[in-house]
């Protein structure tokens, strides 16, 4: 036996090496895709968090403020070390300024931490300097700086700089260096102290790092201290961090990997549709094998067997081209899948043993599911009928579910849409649009399900009207023989779906983030501080008359954790007084008026949705170190901070006693001055690291990140369309085949080439043409389904669905080319043979 | 004095080094009256300070040692810097448990004040974290109360003078060298009476036992060509108390010593450097730096003549800061012309004092 089935295998790869070829490639290509995502994610965390506990330490608890500009308390630091389950309180002050020498400028703000090494030592080891420097350079007046900034400074320990944030200003010395620093971390240390005393905050620090005693029940204990916390201040576990960090991403990895799921079953598609045929056409050598004693349970298994042929080296070759994939991506873009999650990370891609067999045995798993239907065909074939006409469509057993084809499929037709809809009404699972992706895996079941009636109530009636004869020959052998013409419209109409869904709901959110960039980039230029506010000297000259600028508007940036399970919300701080509100953010919806008592806040959509807040609303809002009652008065769209954002005015934010730490300004140059006004921020900013734009820029740079970020999509919908008109094209051939006789039939009655050629291509045409239209309508819905469910719940925000007729019907005007060409193809095979070779070579 | 800021120097060495003519630190003089409670807290212009209780345990197991250290330490670093978490003072501290045939548990934490650890310059009220020393009550009701927190033990107890305090050389102005400038402020207080709680591997038993507290603050450092010293405090069984330290060269010869004994009526007798001597019996060697011990020795104050049997050989410490320093603290036995429960502390056998 196993001899015969390896002899079958051999013999079927080599009369369908292309067809086998391409299960495979799909397969792999499904495998590939989910293995890379999962390999790249994998790297990227732990590099994440290998670069946090570099810089954090590996603490047990981390004590901070809510509010970015918040602080913790020094008298509250000192409370808590006194508690008996508390090692070691490790106070750490973090701030990023700019480091001058003499002509050499930073660029960019580096990071400053000032620790206490007495406590750092066990806590944050990592960040300690080195030995010979010794613990008492730490005490004075000195900062050390890791390997990294000292060579991208190109300054040697022992060198003057100037440190400066804001107004503040430390003239210090590079005292010594940071060994254990991470190769790519650009910090200063110096000593807490010296920080605090040169850029605040007195009395307070940043974070206070906790080391709990041994046998301390973290939860309870943060339990206890969470109660008798002041406002405005968190005590989390600094285990959560990397979970954190993870959940950042996991909406966007799921989408990717819903993205393989869906090659994945392509490939179960291609796979399914090669054995199929491989089942029709030797039929009757597997009656033949059945008469000499092949039982049907071995005619069952050497199908799913050739499955698995398929499956096994297309799941290897998928393990190999995705770890391949996996490093291609990670040199060239880094780790955060082109989603702009953890930018600036180089992480390194290792492969573990267990989840790479996972992704190979779902390889497997998914070829084999391919193969199941056409084995059990196999497995049912009446072998007598089988040596004598061939194969049955329609096998005796299978009569019975298709008795009735119209009332199934009509209960069907009716329930599935219900169904799917009902599915689209469930909120997210878990943060995740479970649902939403039923439904579109329903839409996709009844465009399959729906395919044959349609096939029937179409050519039928197409049948009884007068055609030419190869016309009603192709209508014919469509209306009865729907198997395999439901096979290969079933590719085309899941394929074409996907792509139409995928075009749709890119080209929805690219026209939705184009208008909205309208709104958010009012002003010609603008610039830009990453982390710290924008130099005095500079803010000071724009206040002066010779600035050639008309308007200038100043915000600034904070974050505010509002749930420690979360990631921070984003604070903008921005000069704008109440009234104006409506014209200066892009709002969903109505804005709200707010009494003058009352702080107004203009809340985005994804903070809405995250957080399940409406206008009107009291917001409270851990503001400052304590908390604040504000008033939501709009909801706007965002589409930059998927985890939420939050504007109020900078008026406000003085009033409730917040300093205003300008580190943005969009500019209006004068009329007919932009190119003067350009200059003059050139000459103003320069050598501070300021990032200075044009709106056209910024709009550029978004865009293309944008499109960077569906790379991906792209090329599955490519592999999606190429799939499934080779799956038209196989299913052809093998329809086509099987009639040989008929076809020489045809011949010797008098139909030339020509006419049987035609009799195909219109044959070929019009299944592609049911499979494009019902792809069109299912990925209409699923594109609808993707921009109204699934966005909003994956990603909190919203957009107009907007259908991309063009580029639709090209597609498929190009599809069915392609598909006449395939069945062209498939006649001019069949009709190859001599008719009265076929004729005499049939029994 | 010297015999315990060495502890500091390999934290601080370069500090030390370097900041010394900078700072101004105040000297000990032999003019100070001393006045408590005031006195008992922190002088933060001397350079070096430290409070330090040992004792013997009965319960929970009878002779078992203890000792409790807190150091304060003005390196004369960021003095002029105006913040209040400036590294101008910091604190160490050091814990100790002597379990007789069990071996020794030490632990230890450093931290400035005003950032996880703070002092009193009022009374004796120190800690770090939850690491504490504090007096408190007055007259007959007074007490110290000490907590210590670790990993592998803690201590809560609660000491209760039975004497007066004990103020060491002339009214608690003591020197230490043949120099006169090389002195310190120098307060015991020895025979207190000690109940609370010890935990070990979890279990926290009732402790009772007697105990001894010392206070001493200076600014001047070891005398040039000495390398270490021997100190013990004795807790006589007829309710007498004895000190004694000798400072001693490279060549382990006496460069310095001197004693005082109190008896139980309160009598106090000083012993110059030629009426004390050191004589070891035997040694022990540490399997983890091959450094000797006398940890028998002989010692002679004026007529008397004693001998120490530690109740565990092997009772030294090694600390890991900055860098690595051994030395021997621990619970002795006392026979001889007086018995009794003492602390002996050996350092500069593992590594040289020399600053």
């Amino acid at each position: 036996m196993t001899r015969l089935a390896w002899w079958l295998i051999r013999a079927q790869f080599m009369t369908r090496r292309t067809a086998t070829a391409l299960s495979m490639l799909a397969i792999a290509l499904g495998v590939a895709l989910g293995y890379a995502i999962h390999l790249i994610n994998t790297a990227a965390l732990a590099d994440f968090s290998q670069a946090m506990k570099s810089v954090q330490g590996e603490p047990d608890a981390v004590l901070a403020a809510k509010d970015s500009a918040g602080r913790v308390p020094l008298a509250l630091i000192n409370e808590i070390a006194r508690d008996p389950a508390v090692a070691i309180v490790a106070p750490v002050i973090e701030t990023r300024v700019r480091v001058d020498h003499a002509a050499i400028h930073s660029g960019a703000p580096v990071k400053l931490i000032g620790l206490d090494i007495f406590s750092a030592a066990a806590v944050m080891p990592k960040l300690l300097p080195r030995q010979d420097s010794g613990g008492a350079g730490m005490f004075e007046d000195g900062v050390h700086a890791s390997p990294a900034l000292l060579a991208r400074l190109q300054l040697k320990v022992g060198a003057g700089v100037t440190l400066t944030r804001g107004a503040a200003r430390w003239r210090t010395r590079i005292v010594g260096d940071l060994p254990a620093a991470r190769p790519d971390d650009l910090l200063l240390v110096a000593d807490i102290a010296w920080v605090q005393a040169r850029f605040g905050p007195p009395d307070a620090v940043s974070e206070g790092r906790l080391r709990l005693m041994p046998g301390t029940r973290l939860a309870s204990w943060l339990e206890t201290w969470t109660a008798r916390l002041p406002a405005g201040l968190t005590l989390r576990a600094a285990a959560d961090d990397t979970q954190r960090v993870s959940n950042i991403s996991r909406a966007y990895r799921v989408n990717l990997n819903v993205l393989a799921l869906v090659a994945l079953l392509t490939g179960a598609f291609l796979v399914f549709a090669t054995q199929l045929t491989a089942v029709a056409q030797r039929s009757t050598q597997f009656a033949l094998l059945g008469v000499l004693g092949l039982s049907p349970r071995m005619r069952l298994l050497q199908v799913l067997f050739e499955g698995l042929a398929i499956g096994v080296p297309g799941a290897a070759l998928g393990l190999a081209l995705g770890y391949g994939l996996a490093l291609a991506f990670t040199r060239v873009m880094g780790g955060d899948l082109g989603g702009g999650f953890f930018s600036g990370s180089t992480p390194v891609i290792a492969a573990r043993l267990l989840p790479s067999l996972s992704f190979f045995a779902l390889g497997c798993a998914a070829s084999l599911a391919g193969a199941l239907y056409p084995a059990w065909l196999n497995r049912v074939q009446p072998l007598a009928q089988a040596l004598k006409t061939g194969f049955a469509q329609r096998p005796p057993a299978v009569h019975g579910l298709y008795a009735r084809p119209r009332r199934s499929v009509l209960i069907a037709s009716a329930l599935l849409p219900l169904a799917a809809l009902g599915l689209t009404r469930l909120p997210a699972l878990d943060g995740l649009p479970l649902a939403g992706y039923g439904a579109i895996a329903l839409v996709l079941v009844l465009g399959i399900a729906v395919a044959p009636l349609l096939t029937q109530i179409v050519f039928g009636a197409v049948a009884r009207r007068a055609l030419s004869a190869p016309q009603r020959v192709a209508v014919q052998n469509i209306v009865q023989a729907p198997l395999m013409a439901q096979v290969a419209a079933s590719g085309l109409i899941v394929s074409f779906a996907l792509t139409v869904s995928m075009v749709t709901m890119v080209s929805s959110f690219r026209l939705a983030v184009d208008q909205w960039l309208d709104a958010v980039l009012p002003a010609p230029l603008y610039v830009r501080s990453k982390g710290m506010p924008l130099p005095q000297e500079l803010l000071a000259a724009l206040e002066r008359g010779a600035a050639p600028f008309a308007r200038i508007e100043r915000s600034a940036h904070g974050a505010l954790s509002l749930d420690p399970q979360r990631p921070a919300v984003v604070l903008l701080v921005r000069e704008m007084r109440r009234a104006d509100a409506a014209a200066r953010l892009p709002f969903t919806g109505p804005v709200v008026a707010v009494a003058t008592d009352r702080v107004p806040v203009w809340i985005s959509e994804p903070m809405q949705e995250l957080y399940r807040l409406a206008p009107g609303q009291t917001l409270r809002l851990p503001l400052l170190g304590r908390e604040v009652d504000t008033v939501i008065g709009g909801v706007w769209r965002d589409y930059s901070r998927q985890f939420g954002a939050v504007v109020i005015a900078s008026d406000d934010y003085i009033a409730l006693g917040g300093q205003f730490e300008v580190s943005d300004l969009a500019l209006w140059p004068r009329r007919g001055e932009e190119a003067a006004a350009k200059a003059w921020l050139a000459a103003h900013a320069a050598g501070y690291g300021l990032d200075i734009a044009e709106s056209s820029e910024i709009r550029a740079l978004s865009l293309s990140i944008f499109d960077k970020s569906f790379a991906v999509t792209y090329a599955l919908e490519a592999a999606a369309m190429l799939i499934g008109l080779f799956g038209l094209a196989v299913t052809l051939a093998a329809s086509v085949w099987l009639r040989a006789r008929e076809l020489a039939t045809l011949s010797a009655l008098g139909f030339d080439r020509a006419m049987l050629t035609r009799a195909v291509m219109f044959e070929g045409a019009l299944i592609a043409g049911i499979g494009l239209g019902l792809g069109l309508a299912c990925g209409i819905a699923i594109g609808a389904i993707l921009t109204h469910v699934v966005n909003p719940q994956a990603f909190h925000w919203r957009m107009e669905l907007t259908v991309p007729w063009l580029q639709v019907l090209l597609g498929a005007a190009l599809t069915l080319a392609a598909g006449i060409a395939a069945s062209r193809f498939a006649a001019r095979l069949a009709t190859r043979l001599p008719a009265a070779q076929v004729l005499a070579s049939a029994q | 004095m010297r015999r315990r800021s060495f502890l500091l120097t390999p934290l601080l060495l370069p500090a030390l080094a370097a900041a010394g003519h900078a700072v101004r630190y105040a000297a000990a003089s032999r003019s100070t009256r001393l006045a408590f409670p005031r006195d008992h807290g922190a002088h933060p212009e001397f350079r070096t300070e430290w409070w330090y209780v040992t004792g013997a345990l009965e319960l929970p197991e009878r002779d078992m040692g203890f000792q409790l250290t807190f150091f304060r330490s003005r390196p004369g670093r960021a003095e002029t810097l105006r913040s209040p978490i400036a590294a101008s003072q910091i604190l160490f501290a050091h814990a100790a448990v002597t379990r007789p045939g069990a071996g020794l548990l030490h632990a230890e934490r450093a931290a400035r004040a005003n950032l996880g650890a703070g002092f009193s310059a009022t009374d004796c009220d120190v800690h770090i974290g939850a690491w504490q020393m504090q007096r408190g009550g007055a007259g007959p009701d007074q007490s110290l109360r000490l907590a210590v927190h670790d990993a592998a033990f803690a201590f809560e107890l609660l000491l209760k003078p039975t004497q007066a305090l004990l103020l060491q050389g002339d009214g608690g102005w003591s020197q230490k060298g043949p120099q006169p400038a090389l002195a310190s402020h120098y307060v015991s207080w020895p025979q207190l009476q000690v109940s609370g709680s010890v935990t070990l591997d979890g279990r926290r038993q009732a402790a009772t036992g007697r105990a001894w507290f010392d206070h001493e603050w200076s600014s001047e450092v070891l005398g040039p060509g000495s390398v270490g010293w021997d100190w013990i405090g004795i807790n006589l069984v007829d309710g007498g108390a004895l000190m004694a330290f000798r400072i001693r060269d490279g060549a382990g010869a006496s460069v310095y010593a001197h004693a005082a004994l109190r008896a139980a009526d309160g009598r106090l007798t000083q012993f110059g450097a030629d009426e004390v001597g050191f004589t070891p019996l035997r040694h022990w060697t540490s399997p983890r730096n091959g450094a000797s011990y006398p940890v028998q020795m002989e010692i002679r104050c004026g007529p008397h003549r004693i001998r120490t049997a530690p109740v565990h050989d092997d009772q030294e410490i090694s600390t890991h800061r900055p860098l690595p320093i051994s030395y021997w603290e621990g619970l002795v036995i006392i026979e001889g012309t007086l018995g009794g429960r003492g602390y002996l502390e050996m350092t500069g056998y593992a590594n040289s004092m020399n600053l």
